[in-house]
């Protein structure tokens, strides 16, 4: 079993080794950080530019295999992700970031798959009963909404709850606006702060686990080895709990990991409507200004959100299913 | 054939099934002890049979009703705005109001509509195309091929999807945008549904008609096109249906931060980010657009649900016996 | 009596027959006969189940009636889509909620079809248990052994301590014949094999003392020797019990030994029913005759041409008016067209009943199978009278190894081991002659064949094809004859045809891929239709709409389409319904008369085998044990192996059946991944038991060629010291 992990693990490295490299090379020959030059006007002298340019070690005139070497010889040698075209460290710039983001994300993923997951169970063995056809119904009809559509619908309503109670319940921009000694106050603001965005990311991860557990657990109720059970004298509920819920959840710790892209996805989107200073808003900005280093920098940190997942996945597979555990 | 059964020679018992020329599909007589209906009555049935598909259906031909023909309905083109009306309510004169610098609402989102549409449709079925291939042909060849297959796919998407799209669009301008747009989401949508149709695959290769294919010396790339695509077809066509929603809502998280379709043009998700700045002054501007996209990737959505139940075999919709 | 029988069955009376009206009419076949006095355990009255579908209502058992005693075994024959498993789930309350179900099940004089989920789960497990066909899926696979024999005690047990639970688990494991009981219950499913797990099936069937145990084909997906041993399983399993037991199967040979009374099934319809003797004696209902009749023997020589029943299974959506078998019954008349014919008493033979309008016209002529069915003529061979040694070599095969490796799980997959697949195999196939290669599944059949059809060059030995070694360096037009040389037939004909595609261009694509023109292709596909008994008019048609037999059919014209001179046959005919595997079977052999093609026949089934070859090699583990002409082998077996897979095949004959002495193969195939020095059969071997130490040693350290013995029939080998 840890062999088995262990394994997994050096997998993952050279993976995402492999798709940082090749995020690096995309961002070189899709970014022109030239151009955040060439379009003041007058633009400095050409060899002023060259010099920010190697700098910050962007400049399209050296061979992009040389400053891949010398980009990735930074991060090897001194864990170094190199500078924006503004010569700031992106280092500097990620690391606070990184906390409001996995900060919003990990509340997030772990509600909408304790939710999910359950209403697809509560579903699936109600089956074309009418819990199961009105819960599919706001399933689908949340699944459908924009990440966008939705933050700005629940921003709306909150401004809206806040003006009609005449006191501010919910903040829409921000995490933090306390500034006092209080934890308590500090705790409560926080709250307040992170109940909307979390809403915005939790309904999508929701009603997407809670389809596809109700598929996966409708695909193995009707199981051989369920009509085993029942046939042993188990009611039917009983037996799909015991029997059916076990192996539907392997494909669903497949989908978690794989839902991570996703969940980051609208982090960026959120973060953008709630004005939260995390690494979405920085990769928006980092394109922006054609910061190449910082945007493989996001793109790096992403990867190691999915590989993570993928790893968890790994091992609760491993746990549910003797298959992988002995072998 | 109960009679031929029994003539152990091998000719037909039948005088009137004696070989004649050529083959008329016309003269296919039903069997008398054989009640069947035709697989593709049998879908459209199912599908009609479905309220919810049939609301869906409506809804997404009246939007594209809308898109083809609703920009002659008024006199105001999306790109030339009306300087006497900024930031109006809807009226008599503008339907769904205007925005801050008096562009039509509904000159926009008649605009945005047909770009949402157009992305959705083409890069859903670009990437449907990819994938069955991919997919398949990762499946069928075994072995290696599919070890190192399957590994790539993986390693693709270990970054988010949405970044490298975000990454190779910043460079483009408005214009040309969408179709780097549909370049994009192509270009890096394909690999987790390839992903898919690869695992059922794995169930189909092991079919016997695929062995006997082989057997009988048909190459591998006319198995895969003649027998393992069309046997996903369902599944393919499922698939495109739901991959329009994704697409979608892809371009307007794209657009809404300002990585996507840029001005002059338009689309839905840059009308949600020129409204949301002004959400509580000028809400329509936020209101309409939001509207017509729930409503297209809803209706997408139904008719999607509505053809699996109706193509799926283990649907349940069969009714109750009498 | 035959009054009282009449009321209940008339379909006009299904929906009012109350309780009272039962009890007052013998209306169950077997309750006249022999249990006077004693209760059932249970008692089918009427029983009709409807599903809905999408071309109507199925319906998948009308009018279905029997009482079940205590210790007796109940077997139910039928056909796929006969009815027979519905009506076992039927009892147990297991059927899709789309299911209506009437009539009335009662279990101890309580009423089952009222009760809801929860009051059937307290009976199931208990009172009434079950055992499905497929072991292989029945199991949940996450959960261990010990923890799902444990499940089946709980449930009806709740106080049960550790302690009790577990020695109750070994005792059960033990009663079914699981080695190292305590070891086994921290298994897993997938680390058991098929047979195995049906063992544990029944020990969860069994845990709770049932008193009535529902077999549902519980032997088909298993090898015939791994049967022979569930099969005394389950009979020790009702003896410990004392239970009455439901076998349901399609197999009549297993029928034979297991059952007492017998019920025929037939479109969802009880259409004979009788004591196990008088139903194969004399058997009174035309279709009866007809499945007894159709199949081979493996007991027998071969007698002659097979005799199928014509034309196939009624569709269960579109019932005729008259009797469902009047379309494919040679005795039918008019009055079987217009009204269905009532399960009757037929007078003079008690506890016989049967459906037929003129069931009392064939007992009375003593009509048998041969006045009933007709005989056609065969095709002789086109080699007849050619000595087989002056026929051309079809399929030269000599020392043919396949291995695979078996690689440790780490981070660079190292190789451990090897897996002989096949290990060493000769054969040699003449025109128009059939080999049979036979064995149990694991064996190397099929790797052998797909060798063969791989068409490059064997890790070791070689493979001739009419003089053409095939290698590597076969050039490419060369290696394209070849293909129309060879051509395979698969076993389903379901999984083979592609569904997506109409017949005209399943059977134009191997003529394709021999770059045969289209005028050609078409010419030839309508020959095609003709040769194998089809309507070419229907070329247009999706395989779907045909039934397995026609499918069949089109898979064979599809193999004759570029004119083999070899077909390889990988179980052609076990996919299919007995009553149509006769007629399948005769056109293999008027196709081979007609056309001399040389067959290489794989097959579980040695009843066909028997039948339909000429010569015969037996497979065990990746080795030829025997080979020798069919006749030769099957009378006289040498090796020990070939002796006890003949044993285990059951036969459709209760009397021989009773009387058989049977050597049941102890233990199951050895994992093909061990090697051995010696004998790899000698596990198994009775014969290696009784040999003195110095000549078991000879059998584990010395591998035996595959020899003639001098005084014998010099044809005939065997891979034995001792033969």
């Amino acid at each position: 079993m840890i062999k088995y992990i262990l394994k997994r693990c050096f997998n993952y490295v050279i993976m995402l080794f492999i798709a940082t490299s090749m995020t690096y090379f995309l961002a070189s020959a899709f970014m022109d950080p030239r151009s955040n030059y060439m379009s003041r006007h007058p633009h400095p002298p050409i060899a002023s530019i060259n010099r920010s340019l190697d700098l910050a070690n962007i400049n399209d005139q050296t061979p992009v295999i040389v400053r891949y070497g010398r980009w990735l010889t930074g991060i090897v040698t001194r864990w170094n992700w190199g500078l924006s075209p503004e010569q700031s460290p992106i280092n500097g710039a990620i690391a606070p970031r990184i906390l409001a983001s996995v900060q919003l994300v990990t509340v997030a993923t772990v509600l909408s798959i304790i939710f999910g997951v359950s209403i697809g169970v509560y579903t699936a063995i109600r089956q074309y009963k009418w819990q199961d056809r009105t819960l599919n119904s706001i399933a689908t009809f949340f699944l459908v909404i924009p990440t966008a559509v939705l933050g700005l619908v629940i921003v709306y309503l909150a401004v809206s709850m806040n003006n009609g109670i005449g006191q501010r319940i919910f903040y829409v921009t921000g995490l933090h606006s306390y500034s006092g000694g209080n934890p308590f106050a500090w705790f409560l603001d926080l709250l307040q702060h992170l109940v909307l965005p979390t809403i915005v990311m939790t309904i999508p991860g929701t009603v997407s686990y809670h389809l596809t557990q109700r598929t996966y657990l409708l695909d193995t109720m009707n199981a051989d080895y369920v009509r085993t059970a029942r046939a042993k004298g188990l009611p039917l509920n009983k037996a799909i709990r015991r029997h059916a819920l076990r192996t539907s959840l392997i494909p669903t710790a497949v989908d978690v990991a794989f839902s991570i892209a996703s969940i980051f996805t609208g982090a960026v989107i959120t973060e953008t409507v709630f004005a939260i200073n995390g690494l979405g808003s920085y990769f928006v900005q980092a394109i922006g200004d054609n910061d190449i280093n910082g945007s493989v920098a996001i793109a790096a940190f992403g990867g190691v959100c999915t590989l993570t997942g993928a790893l968890l996945a790994d091992i609760f597979s491993a746990w549910l299913d003797p298959r992988i555990r002995l072998s | 054939m109960s009679t031929a059964a029994m003539i152990p020679t091998g000719l037909p018992a039948d005088p009137d099934s004696a070989p004649n020329s050529g083959v008329d599909p016309n003269t296919d007589k039903p069997r008398s002890d054989f009640k069947r209906t035709g697989r593709m009555t049998l879908y459209v049935r199912r599908f009609f049979r479905r309220p919810s598909a049939v609301v869906g259906l409506v809804m997404l031909v009246i939007l594209l009703f809308f898109a083809l023909v609703g920009s002659h309905l008024t006199k105001w083109a999306y790109d030339q705005p009306d300087f006497t009306a900024l930031s109006d309510p809807p009226s008599a004169d503008h339907w769904l109001g205007t925005t801050t610098g008096g562009s039509d609402m509904y000159a926009l989102i008649i605009r945005g509509l047909g770009r949402s549409l157009s992305i959705g449709f083409i890069s859903s079925i670009a990437i449907t195309i990819i994938a069955a291939f991919i997919g398949t042909a990762i499946a069928y060849f075994e072995g290696a091929v599919e070890k190192v297959g399957m590994w790539l796919l993986d390693m693709l998407l270990v970054v988010p999807s949405f970044l490298l799209i975000a990454l190779i669009i910043s460079g483009s301008t408005g214009g040309n945008d969408w179709i780097w747009l549909i370049f994009g989401l192509t270009a890096f949508g394909w690999v987790g549904y390839a992903r898919t149709l690869r695992t059922l695959t794995l169930s189909l290769r092991e079919r016997e008609y695929i062995k006997a294919a082989k057997y009988m010396g048909v190459p591998a790339f006319r198995i895969i096109l003649r027998h393992l695509i069309p046997n996903l077809g369902s599944v393919l066509v499922i698939n495109t249906v739901l991959g329009v929603v994704s697409a979608v809502n892809s371009e307007t998280a794209l657009s809404f931060l300002g990585l996507g379709i840029k001005a002059p043009d338009t689309s839905l998700g840059t009308l949600l980010n020129n409204g949301q700045s002004i959400i509580l002054t000028a809400p329509w501007v936020l209101l309409f657009p939001s509207i017509v996209l729930i409503l297209l990737t809803f209706s997408v959505q139904l008719i999607g649900d509505g053809l699996r139940d109706a193509i799926d075999p283990y649907s349940r919709s069969a009714g109750k016996a009498e | 009596m035959s009054n009282a029988m009449e009321a209940t069955t008339d379909r006009s009376a299904f929906r009012s027959t109350t309780p009272s009206a039962v009890t007052a009419a013998p209306a169950a076949p077997h309750a006249a006969t022999s249990h006077e006095g004693e209760a059932p355990v249970l008692s089918v009255r009427d029983l009709n189940v409807s599903f809905a579908s999408e071309a109507g209502t199925v319906r998948a058992v009308r009018g279905m009636n029997f009482d079940l005693y205590r210790g007796k075994t109940l077997g139910i024959v039928g056909e796929s889509g006969s009815g027979k498993s519905v009506t076992s789930m039927s009892i147990m309350g297991l059927l899709d909620s789309n299911a209506h179900v009437e009539g009335s099940i009662t279990w101890h004089g309580e009423e089952l079809l009222t009760k809801n989920d929860l009051a059937m789960s307290k009976i199931r497990g208990k009172g009434i248990a079950m055992v499905f066909q497929d072991p292989l899926s029945a199991l949940t696979p996450v959960f261990s052994i010990g923890d799902q024999i444990k499940e089946s005690l709980v449930i009806h047990n709740p106080h049960m301590g550790e302690r009790q639970i577990r020695d109750r688990s070994i005792e059960l494991l033990e009663l079914v014949g699981i080695p190292e009981p305590e070891e086994r219950l921290k298994s897993f499913p997938y680390q058991f094999s098929g047979g195995m797990r049906q063992r544990v099936m029944i020990a969860m069937a069994i845990a709770n003392d049932p008193d009535v145990i529902i077999a549902d084909e519980p032997t088909t997906a298993l090898d015939v020797t791994i049967q022979a041993q569930v099969l005394d399983v389950l009979k020790k399993a009702q003896q410990e019990t004392g239970a009455a037991v439901i076998f349901i199967t399609h197999d009549l040979g297993v029928i034979a030994g297991i059952a007492d009374d017998i019920i025929v099934m037939y479109t969802g319809r009880p259409v004979e029913s009788a004591p196990v003797d008088d139903i194969f004696a004399h058997p009174a209902m035309p279709y009866t005759m007809g499945l007894l009749g159709a199949v081979p023997r493996s007991d027998r020589e071969r007698s002659g041409r097979l005799v199928p029943i014509p034309g196939s299974p009624t569709n269960l959506v579109d019932l005729p008016k008259g009797c469902p078998f009047a379309d494919r019954c040679p005795l039918a008349i008019d009055i079987c067209r217009q009204r269905e014919p009532n399960l009757e008493a037929i007078p003079g033979r008690p506890g016989q009943f049967a459906a037929c309008h003129r069931a009392g016209e064939i007992v009375e002529k003593g009509l048998t199978f041969s006045d009933v069915y007709q005989v056609s003529e065969g095709v002789t061979s086109k080699f007849a009278g050619v000595a087989r040694e002056d026929r051309a070599v079809a399929l030269d095969v000599q020392g043919l190894v396949k291995t695979f490796p078996l690689t440790a799980g780490g981070f660079l997959r190292r190789k451990i081991g090897e897996v002989h697949a096949v290990d060493g195999v000769n054969l040699e196939i003449r025109e128009g002659e059939t080999l049979a290669l036979v064995g149990e599944s694991g064996s190397g059949k099929s790797t052998t064949l797909s060798e063969i059809m791989s068409f490059t060059k064997p890790q070791a030995g070689s493979v001739t094809i009419f003089d053409t070694p095939v290698d590597d360096h076969v050039a490419r037009a060369k290696r394209r004859e070849l293909r129309g040389m060879v051509q395979y037939i698969f076993q389903d004909p379901m999984s083979s045809l592609d569904p997506r595609l109409p017949i005209y261009d399943i059977l134009a694509e191997p003529l394709r891929a021999q770059h045969k023109s289209r005028e050609e292709i078409r010419v030839r596909i309508e020959e095609l239709m003709t040769l194998v008994e089809l309507n070419p008019d229907q070329v247009d048609r999706f395989p779907t709409q045909f039934s397995g037999g026609q499918r069949q059919r089109i898979a064979i014209a599809r193999a004759l389409a570029v004119s083999p001179k070899l077909l390889l046959l990988d179980e052609p005919v076990s996919a299919l319904d007995v009553s149509i595997q006769a007629g399948v079977i005769n056109l293999l052999e008027d196709l081979q008369n007609k056309l001399g093609i040389a067959y290489l026949f794989v097959a579980h089934n040695l009843s066909v085998v028997r039948h339909i070859s000429n010569r015969i090699a037996v497979m065990y583990l990746g080795r030829i044990v025997e080979s020798g002409s069919t006749a030769e082998v099957f009378l006289h077996p040498k090796h020990p192996y070939t002796q006890a897979l003949l044993s285990a095949v059951p036969v459709p004959d209760p009397a021989i059946e009773r009387r058989r002495a049977r050597t049941v193969l102890q233990g199951e195939l050895p994992s093909p991944s061990e090697t051995f020095t010696g004998c790899p059969f000698a596990g198994r071997c009775p014969l290696f038991v009784s040999l003195s130490k110095e000549a078991q040693q000879r059998c584990l350290n010395e591998r035996p060629g595959l020899t003639a013995r001098a005084d014998t029939d010099p044809d005939h080998l065997a891979a034995c010291h001792w033969v």
